[in-house]
């Protein structure tokens, strides 16, 4: 007995060291449920606090590039509406453009952004209150970002393209062919197009859009274009898509409500 | 008492600017200099292990939180408070450490410094890397950032320890 208290005392830190990497191991392995944890959710909000703060600094810094693709996307969206107008000229369209509304858009500001990490996350400084909640889809002006993972009351985090987790259903533009987009942790300008069968013909610069088979994204906002492809193993190609937005110069983004999630979800669950 | 007081003080300055600061530089699109290692390598050296442990521990801990990993940091950090009390009775000189030193470049000059700071450095980044990508598909791409971004954050708290933390 006495040369086993002997044994522990001597190796205590040891013992103490081996405790407290299982501990941390533990949360590893949890790890897919800890993002959605209590603790997580009460830490948003302080963290999501503190970067807010300071994130204001960072922004002023990039205020000139920031209004002018914001001039830009303006003049871009006045284009469109000229030309809905000149479509247009009864009520009755309104009517039935009332009935066509699915999606409605929430501006959120970044107020916090990893890019270099294998599982990079975003934080928004929209949560419940403002409408945003899980499973909500994410785009900027240029394209698509993510795909809300939780929100609380005023902070959401988003699972971004550039995160190893991320999984969308996305089509080539040409060809209407769909694949799953996801990322290979290489580089945040890149993604990886996957599952497209090797008939299809493909070429370099063929734009990539989602292809609307979730609930979350409507069809064709745009993701990126092809810079190269492969086809190494087998049946289907290895793709590289370069993204359109910049993950590294982010700060304002939109959030899809779609009016229909919810139908379209419990529909889909009847079904199954 | 007051010493005590001054590392909780150095926790503190040491997380917020590894989140705040640190975590936004990044030089070529791969390397983050984890400078909020400092902490454990700052400590005096009379610390008890268990406290060693415990704070980096804490320090994991915190960094998880902030940035949304969880327990990656945490285990890293363990291990590089476990590796310090051990290596510094490895590097420590002939007749020990002198009472009312501490573990910096003042009192035990540059290269005794670097060994010391780029052997933790390097151990917490490959426990860091390779736990993050948690497969050994990658293991030379992973290599290659865990020395580069090691050698980088040496640099920034070899660095640190002439501006701010200089005594």
């Amino acid at each position: 007995m006495r040369t086993l208290l002997r044994f522990i005392q001597k190796y205590s830190s040891l013992f103490l060291f081996l405790l407290l990497e299982i501990i941390a191991i533990s949360f590893m392995i949890r790890g897919s449920h800890y993002q959605h944890s209590k603790l997580v959710g009460l830490n948003r909000q302080v963290t999501g606090y503190i970067y807010s703060r300071v994130d204001g600094a960072r922004e002023y810094f990039s205020l000139r590039e920031e209004n002018l693709r914001l001039a830009e996307e303006n003049a871009d969206l006045r284009n469109k509406l000229d030309r809905i107008v000149q479509k247009t000229d009864s009520a009755l369209v309104f009517s039935e453009l009332h009935d066509s509304i699915r999606y409605f858009f929430v501006p959120a500001r970044i107020v916090h952004n990893s890019v270099y990490k294998q599982y990079n996350y975003i934080t928004l400084d929209k949560g419940k209150k403002q409408g945003v909640f899980r499973d909500m889809g994410v785009i900027s002006d240029r394209g698509l970002v993510g795909i809300v993972l939780e929100s609380s009351a005023s902070f959401s985090t988003v699972i971004p393209v550039i995160n190893r987790d991320f999984r969308l259903s996305a089509k080539i533009q040409t060809n209407d062919y769909a694949g799953i987009l996801h990322w290979d942790g290489s580089s945040p300008r890149y993604a990886m197009l996957a599952e497209i069968p090797f008939h299809v013909e493909l070429s370099k610069g063929d734009t990539i859009m989602t292809s609307g088979f979730s609930s979350i994204f409507p069809e064709g906002i745009r993701i990126g274009r092809i810079e190269s492809f492969s086809l190494e193993k087998g049946n289907f190609y290895d793709i590289r898509v370069e993204l359109f937005t910049d993950f590294q110069h982010l700060f304002h983004v939109n959030v899809i409500r779609n009016y229909r999630q919810e139908e379209q979800r419990n529909l889909e669950n009847r079904t199954r | 008492m007051y010493l005590i007081l001054r590392n909780i003080i150095r926790f503190l300055v040491v997380l917020l600017f590894q989140v705040l600061v640190m975590d936004n530089v990044m030089i070529n699109g791969y390397l983050i200099p984890y400078i909020y290692l400092l902490f454990i390598l700052l400590m005096p050296f009379e610390t008890p292990v268990w406290a060693q442990l415990l704070s980096g521990f804490l320090l994991g801990m915190s960094m998880d939180l902030f940035t949304g990993t969880a327990g990656l940091h945490t285990a890293a950090t363990v291990l590089a408070a476990f590796v310090r009390a051990h290596l510094l009775k490895l590097l420590a000189p002939r007749d020990g450490y002198e009472p009312e030193t501490f573990p910096r470049i003042h009192y035990y000059g540059l290269l005794w410094f670097l060994k010391y700071t780029f052997i933790i450095v390097l151990i917490h980044h490959l426990a860091l890397f390779y736990l993050e990508v948690f497969q050994l598909k990658e293991f030379l791409s992973t290599l290659v950032r865990v020395v580069a971004s090691s050698i980088l954050s040496t640099v920034t708290i070899v660095l640190s320890q002439y501006f701010v933390f200089r005594k």
